[in-house]
């Protein structure tokens, strides 16, 4: 379990984050919601040891999180970073070499998967494919949790519904997943939690499937009443 | 395979209501193998720990069941099937004699409607 605890973090006079607690956990799809520029990322990079913290703590199984945090963690950003000239292939040889966790055979069935051509440059792809590159490097480590920002943000319909399926596939299996997103249409009957950030704070944390057994509200609901209050 | 899931009823409830149609139907007969859990989760693109809530629920409620690491299997128990097609008849003709009683009709007026609405939709 990833136990976010009371995290806050300022850049220059901005506080960011003001007292950020939630948890995550492995074999779940925990989702942080909130508007752009709530600290959605800033959280991401807290969890991999990124940026360093003005307050609180993160811990990994009770312990917490350090330079090691690579080897359990992932995270996939918002958008490629390899070099736009490089190749699938190339970009899929430069994560081989750098990450012991790497794993081919996934990386294959997700290429598979994708329907993606291995000899193609990142340049040339749609908006589309490039994100499913992105996150098939992320989802082929061997890793515990996926940490996801904005997976489905700006990409067309079909991309989306492919992505959403690898979700519900072997490829995720029983990893911990954390992502962020402001659309959460799309994703509502994929997540088990939802996070609801605002102004640096969680203004609340449940269980989306609980929440509507319970109370008979969907996930647009709750944030309805809790955003416009 | 393909649900349309409404957002406000727990996903696990919409997917136990749609084995039921499918058995009440036929389309899932007695015995017949069905999806893995992960499979299922897949195919209609929900989350897996709610395919799974689903599928204990249904081996709870004996429409399902699952020998040791065989693939599970909808229920050869008679009673149980029968009672499925029952409890959807049921649950509609519920559902539509609320809905017509707050308009206030007879129920004889009401029922020669149905009649006829039924035949039609079977020329159709």
């Amino acid at each position: 379990m990833i136990e976010v605890n009371d995290i806050k973090k300022k850049f220059g006079r901005k506080q960011v984050l003001n007292g950020v607690s939630f948890t995550a956990e492995k074999g779940k799809i925990t989702c942080i919601i909130g508007i752009n520029g709530v600290g959605k990322t800033t959280i991401m990079n807290a969890i991999m040891n990124l940026t360093p913290l003005n307050g609180g703590q993160i811990l990994m199984n009770g312990e917490s999180i350090g330079k090691q945090s690579y080897e359990q963690i992932t995270f996939i950003p918002d958008a490629i970073i390899m070099q736009p000239n490089m190749t699938i292939a190339e970009s899929m040889q430069f994560m081989t070499d750098f990450y012991d966790s790497w794993n081919q055979e996934r990386a294959t069935e997700l290429l598979d998967f994708f329907k993606l051509q291995e000899s193609e440059k990142i340049n040339n792809l749609s908006k589309g494919n490039r994100a499913k590159v992105n996150l098939l490097l992320g989802l082929a480590l061997d890793v515990d949790y996926l940490l996801m920002d904005e997976p489905f943000s700006g990409i067309d319909i079909f991309s989306r519904e492919q992505i959403a399926e690898v979700f519900t596939s072997h490829l995720v299996e029983d990893r911990g997943v954390i992502i962020t997103t402001h659309e959460i249409n799309d994703i509502e009957h994929l997540i088990d939690k939802a996070v609801l950030l605002d102004e640096g704070k969680v203004l609340t944390e449940f269980n989306s499937e609980e929440v509507r057994e319970t109370e008979g509200k969907s996930v647009v609901d709750v944030m309805r009443e809790v955003y416009q209050q | 395979m393909n649900v349309m899931f409404n957002k406000r009823d727990p996903v696990y409830v919409q997917v136990i209501r749609y084995f039921k149609e499918q058995i009440a139907t036929g389309m899932f007969e007695s015995g017949q193998e069905i999806p893995s859990r992960r499979e299922l989760a897949n195919r209609l693109k929900i989350n897996p720990n709610t395919a799974q809530r689903a599928y204990k629920e249904m081996e709870e409620a004996g429409l399902i069941y699952t020998e040791r690491n065989l693939p599970s299997k909808i229920t050869k128990d008679e009673a149980i099937l029968k009672s499925v097609r029952q409890e959807l008849i049921m649950e509609a003709v519920d559902d539509f004699v609320s809905s017509i009683r707050s308009i206030n009709v007879p129920v004889d007026e009401v029922l020669d409607l149905v009649k006829e609405t039924f035949e039609n939709e079977d020329d159709k």
